[in-house]
């Protein structure tokens, strides 16, 4: 594994290429271009705010019920663009991929890149929003520099996974939008977490997403201080899933030009 | 690097590659088969050998032609060389940075404009940033596209865009040069350029040209490799190895 990401260091300038091939052609011919970066995560607020917020009145606490699923549905949406688009990308690439060699995992990595400049701006939109609504960000707002990198291994571990199997079996395409469904509805968006009833919590907080986002959202909008020991755990554990996820697609990628 | 050396060695390679019987196996044995990591093979599946036992040797700065009919093995060997599929069994050694030149266009992307394509294409070759910047005024120039540089490649005509492919392999400057069928560029005059790169290619460089254009394997290779249903036929020097594949394909179009 020490070679494999030695070699990954070797072609870093060929992942900075194929990321920002990403961030370019992504909005190639679309009229708001960048904007879509930003209007994802901000429409999905602007129906949560109806359904959740005014029809079914679901308690957002001290703050408005936009704000609390806005900024729950930022690192969301970053988590289901990069899977959505990681776990398509080495068959996408399947030109690249049986013609040229390089390391294969840059195809997960350079969509989960792209989709981390989406967050990037989607996430200064957040401190704007925070602002409009006056809502003071206080130190605590720093634990993002530990939350953040939790949710990007996780996304990196679990894209890699299905990166791999999709090479082999397609259906993955399909399995994807729907495993995506169900995971936003069991991941504290919409609600927060302490409106499940304690006994399905256990299970609940299997889900590690659950306290990633939860703890983003108490960093951010609440500006109070997580659990350290949890923001600790959730970092072990999703390089765990990164380490696991990485090592399955370098023992699958010698057969990827063979089977695409 | 010192002449007794090599630079690619094959030692008793074979490659199979696996075809399904049905659209898809059965799930039990996908699934089996997913998370067994060895090589395990199901004899239910039909195995294509594109390779059987295949060795040789190729020096540092030698120019190697690979020649033979359709499915013989030729492009199996250029993917093997170039880590993008790997052995069955055997071995396959190779020293020093790798440029393919196989299906041009492979990385370059039609939404994007001659320009960013250089720099995208050079780095899926291997290239650096600073490597390009250096080199790219000579692309251009080569490629004949200044005019358009900044115009979208799916505009391009498809002279223009196998044109910029060609150019931006030319430049990337490995060690050892995969070329696969792709001399068939663009008009005659911009053939011929290609035909001369190639030339003073060979004379630096170690190189292994698949082709079916006999004559410019002839001009720039110095030992032929003569393949047939994946094992070597004949290997040495191109007069007599290409003379005893034209009497054996005697009749068949080449």
């Amino acid at each position: 594994m020490i070679n494999s990401i030695n070699e990954l260091w070797q072609f870093r300038e060929l992942l900075v290429a194929l990321t920002l091939r990403e961030i370019k052609v992504r909005y190639k011919q679309t009229i708001l271009g960048m904007l879509w970066a930003i209007l994802q995560p901000l429409s999905l607020t602007l129906i949560f705010t109806f359904v959740f917020g005014i029809i079914l009145k679901v308690n957002s606490g001290v703050v408005a019920y936009p704000v609390f699923a806005y900024s729950a549905l930022v690192p969301w949406t970053f988590f289901s663009n990069s899977v959505t688009f990681g776990s398509l990308s080495v068959v996408n690439n399947g030109n690249l991929v049986t013609k040229v060699y390089f390391p294969r995992e840059i195809l997960p990595l350079s969509s989960i890149g792209a989709a981390l400049f989406d967050f990037l701006m989607a996430g200064i939109i957040l401190i704007l929003i925070l602002f409009f609504y006056q809502i003071p960000i206080n130190l605590n707002f720093l634990l993002i520099l530990l939350i953040i990198p939790s949710i990007i291994f996780l996304t990196a571990g679990i894209s890699f996974f299905f990166s791999a199997i999709n090479v082999m079996f397609r259906d993955i395409r399909f399995v994807i939008p729907l495993l995506l469904q169900i995971w936003l509805y069991v991941t504290p968006v919409i609600y927060s977490t302490n409106q499940v009833p304690q006994k399905y919590q256990i299970f609940f907080k299997l889900n590690p997403l659950v306290s990633l986002i939860e703890n983003f959202r108490l960093v951010t909008v609440y500006g109070r201080s997580p659990n350290l020991l949890e923001v600790g755990f959730n970092l072990v554990l999703s390089l765990c899933v990164l380490v696991i996820g990485y090592w399955f697609f370098k023992s699958r990628e010698k057969i990827f030009a063979d089977v695409i | 690097m010192s002449q007794n050396t090599f630079a690619i060695e094959f030692k008793n390679v074979t490659k199979n590659y696996l075809i399904t019987k049905g659209r898809y196996g059965l799930l039990s044995e996908k699934v089996g088969e997913l998370f067994s990591f060895g090589r395990s093979q199901s004899n239910n599946r039909r195995v294509i050998t594109a390779l059987k036992n295949v060795s040789f040797k190729i020096k540092h700065g030698e120019a190697v032609g690979v020649i033979g009919r359709n499915g013989a093995g030729k492009s199996t060997i250029l993917k093997l060389i170039s880590k993008i599929s790997y052995p069955n069994q055997g071995q396959v050694l190779v020293k020093g940075r790798i440029g393919a030149f196989i299906e041009l266009g492979a990385g370059l992307h039609p939404e994007l404009s001659g320009r960013e394509n250089i720099f995208l294409y050079g780095a899926i070759l291997g290239m650096k940033k600073k490597e390009i910047e250096k080199k790219f005024d000579e692309i251009v120039d080569f490629a004949e596209i200044r005019k358009f540089l900044d115009v979208t490649i799916k505009k391009y005509s498809s002279g223009m865009y196998s044109r910029l492919g060609f150019s931006v392999c030319a430049f990337c400057d490995p060690n050892i040069l995969l070329v696969d069928e792709v001399l068939a560029v663009g008009d005659n005059n911009f053939q011929q350029k290609c035909l001369d790169k190639m030339c003073s290619f060979a004379k630096r460089k170690t190189i292994v040209f698949v082709s079916h254009d006999l004559r410019a394997i002839k001009s720039i290779c110095k030992t032929v490799i003569y393949l047939e249903k994946g094992k070597i036929k004949k290997i040495g020097n191109p007069q007599e190895v290409i003379k005893s594949y034209l009497k054996e394909a005697k009749g068949d179009q080449i």
